[in-house]
């Protein structure tokens, strides 16, 4: 489409304009740890790249506000930075958009339900940070075609993505088993869903999360189930760009943050509580009612103290977005923490 | 001679008109290149900074992706090169059949429009001003989901009487097992051609002589039509047929076309016959009354005033805007991207810019081609163009 290459142009025109300026930014400031910060802080909010819309992930409302588990990670970081969740600007981006939008520096961050792959992280230039979501990848039918397991897909036309990770692993996953599937591939997740409501396509394909999130644009999603079965393993989080370790690390420690205060029982409603009368040396480091976490990173004493008050600790944006709080009513699953079975396994804040 | 007077006396060179002309013209020429080049430089090294891949290397690589509608040999394991090929054999495909469709689809359309007939000239007027405007983006999403929910699920699938199903994955036709005996379909047609226009060349000669008309156009249609489809009805009984047939989800085996293609096909051509057929129009009527009515009192019928006389003069008007409307088509071609067409832009900036990174590489890639295509588009219609035209006056 002609639109596609026209904002493909546009992304590489930003490149060739703001590239200069933020290497230039860079070495203005040698003093400060993480250029990026420097530049977030000055411009007064953080840009994020989003997903361009699925209940649960990154969903904006009638009034413009966005909501999800990947919002959730962006409104951390800006409450960590300035203490104020709601300074963040939403960039809305495409499947085929995302890294160009990430790469010329339109954006500081991308919390897009991302694959983190081989070739993403070296050839691309990108680093994932830290992984806030484990899933892997199946299939949404309709309940009258009977459909059990991923294998009885034989001969069925799937809808996706062009260039999604979905599309390669569906590609793979049937031809190494010899069975035939007709891929159809779109411009955008929603034209893809689309065409499976119109039944043009058998079935849609993505993680377990996106699938919980698209099913509920489907006309009639109680027609609909999707496969228990996963024929890939999808670990997603947000991505930055190579070069700013600094920056890296405050994404990672706000993330580790949330579950270090889930890992704790430091929730929104008992933060304030928590800091002054906590007796856990890491709770209380986290916090800032000791040491100077905070300013190491380039930030405030409160980074998570205000990060927890007004977004929550890790299990209550999952709750609140995909979980049980919510419509997709997703299983923690993989994403429980360790102590109760999960994989949530964080590094230790000293 | 002011200019050789002005090489003898170099001072006075600069109040030369011409030499101030060529010195404006080669400061802005060097101009646009030392722009183009900052851009390129800056483009370059800001890609080593960020640590992001460069270069034409991945063109080589296996491409992971699979396509299904393939005019050319292509699986998984072929090359993104390949995948290219594929797609820039879709965008061909359909671009072809899209200009046959728009072409004859907008002749009849315009000249409808300057009928008598009261009810083809108010239904040819009502389809310019309904189509034309109308977003391209939406048309195309109006006819795939025209085509995609008009036609019944596989399991509803409409029988060809036998030969075949339709249904909303697509029209399945049988397909022969051996293709060679169908070469004999276009050295078929290649002879129609050449036949007709050696009977062309006789009838002429014939009616110069004895001034009797000859039906060149039937005849020759008859040969060009005729002479392939009695080749491929020969071809068809020469080879044994893989006939398609329901099974599982879907129709199993024959050759398939997905309604993708039908869509954007009739979304293209029906989109650019309301452009033709104002063209069409607007050359018919650049013909004087004169030319008509000379034609008339020399006795020809209106059909024959239309083809000999209006026509051919028409032509000549018609042309250079038609190239453009084919060069729009071509282009458009590309909105196949949101309706799953397989072409280069869904499959190249779609599937393989985002598997490997490489975005200045494939936009530019996919910009050349375009050009390719147009440009070549455009000097056979400017060949076309200066061989039927009037010698000048």
């Amino acid at each position: 489409m002609r639109s596609m290459m026209t904002k493909l142009a546009a992304a590489t025109l930003a490149a060739l304009v703001a590239g200069p300026i933020a290497g230039w930014a860079q070495t203005a400031s040698p003093g400060a740890k993480s250029a990026t910060l420097a530049q977030v802080k000055a411009r007064g909010h953080l840009e994020c790249g989003v997903h361009t819309g699925i209940p649960g992930w990154s969903f904006p409302n009638d009034k413009g506000e966005w909501s999800g588990l990947d919002v959730d990670l962006c409104r951390s970081v800006a409450a960590a930075i300035f203490g104020d969740a709601s300074k963040v600007k939403y960039t809305p981006t495409t499947v085929q958009q995302r890294w160009s939008v990430l790469s010329s520096g339109q954006v500081d961050l991308l919390s897009r339900i991302s694959t983190l792959t081989f070739k993403r992280d070296t050839e691309l230039g990108f680093n994932f940070v830290q992984i806030n979501y484990f899933e892997g990848q199946t299939f949404i039918v309709r309940k009258s075609a009977g459909i059990k397991e991923p294998k009885d897909l034989d001969g069925a036309a799937v809808c996706v993505a062009a260039g999604s990770t979905e599309e390669r692993n569906a590609t793979d996953w049937f031809r190494e088993r010899n069975l035939k599937i007709n891929i159809v591939k779109f411009e955008k997740n929603d034209d893809a869903i689309a065409a499976y409501d119109s039944e043009r396509c058998d079935t849609y394909t993505a993680g377990t999360g996106a699938l919980a999130g698209q099913r509920r644009k489907l006309k009639n999603p109680a027609d609909h189930v999707i496969l228990a079965g996963t024929i890939s393993r999808d670990p997603q989080g947000p991505v930055t760009r190579e070069g700013d370790d600094g920056w890296d690390n405050v994404i990672r420690w706000v993330f580790n943050g949330t579950l270090i205060a889930e890992l704790h029982g430091v929730t929104a409603a008992n933060v304030d509580k928590m800091r002054a009368d906590s007796r856990n040396a890491e709770v209380r480091m986290l916090l800032g009612a000791d040491g100077n976490a905070g300013q190491i990173l380039g930030l405030s004493k409160d980074w998570m103290f205000n990060a927890i008050k007004q977004v929550g600790n890790y299990g209550e944006q999952f709750e609140r977005s995909v979980g049980m709080g919510s419509d997709l009513k997703l299983e923690r699953g993989y994403n429980q923490l360790w102590t109760k079975g999960g994989l949530m396994f964080t590094p230790v804040l000293d | 001679m002011p200019f050789t007077d002005s090489i003898l006396r170099p001072g006075r060179l600069l109040h030369d008109g011409r030499v101030r002309g060529w010195l404006a013209q080669l400061a802005i020429a060097l101009g646009v290149l030392g722009l183009v080049w900052y851009f390129v430089d800056n483009a370059g090294q800001n890609l080593a900074r960020s640590g992001v891949a460069t270069g034409f290397d991945f063109m080589g690589a296996r491409s992971g992706v699979d396509i299904d509608f393939k005019l050319i040999e292509y699986g998984p394991d072929s090359s993104y090169a390949r995948l290219l090929l594929v797609g820039i054999a879709n965008t061909l495909f359909v671009s072809a059949f899209g200009i046959v469709l728009a072409t004859v689809l907008g002749f009849a359309v315009g000249i409808g429009r300057l009928s008598q007939n009261w009810l083809l000239q108010g239904f040819s007027t009502i389809y310019v001003e309904a189509v034309r405007n109308v977003p391209l983006l939406l048309f195309v999403l109006l006819w795939y989901y025209l085509v995609i929910r008009g036609l019944p699920a596989p399991r509803q699938s409409i029988d060809l009487f036998g030969a075949g199903f339709v249904n909303n994955r697509g029209v399945f036709l049988p397909s022969p097992v051996a293709g060679a005996p169908f070469y004999a379909v276009p050295a078929a047609f290649a002879a129609g051609v050449l036949a007709t226009l050696v009977l062309r060349r006789w009838a002429r000669a014939r009616q110069d002589a004895t001034g009797r008309p000859f039906p060149v156009f039937e005849a020759g249609l008859a040969l060009v039509a005729g002479l392939p489809l009695l080749a491929a009805v020969v071809a068809a009984l020469a080879t044994p047929w893989n006939w398609p047939a329901l099974r599982g989800f879907g129709v199993r085996g024959g050759v398939a076309v997905i309604p993708e293609f039908l869509a954007l096909l009739a979304a293209l051509g029906t989109y650019t016959a309301a452009f033709i057929a104002e063209i069409v129009r607007g050359g018919i009527l650049s013909v004087t009354r004169g030319q008509r009515e000379a034609a008339a009192a020399l006795g020809l019928s209106r059909r024959q005033v239309l083809r000999l006389v209006v026509l051919p003069q028409a032509m000549r008007v018609i042309i250079p805007p038609l190239t453009s409307q084919y060069v729009n088509l071509v282009k458009n071609s590309s909105y196949a991207a949101v309706i799953a067409y397989p072409e280069i832009v869904s499959v190249f900036v779609g599937s393989a810019l985002n598997n490997t990174g490489r975005a200045v590489e494939i936009i530019a890639i996919t910009l050349a081609i375009y050009l390719a295509i147009n440009v070549s588009v455009s000097l056979l219609m400017t060949w076309y163009s200066a061989r039927t035209a009037t010698a000048a006056r």
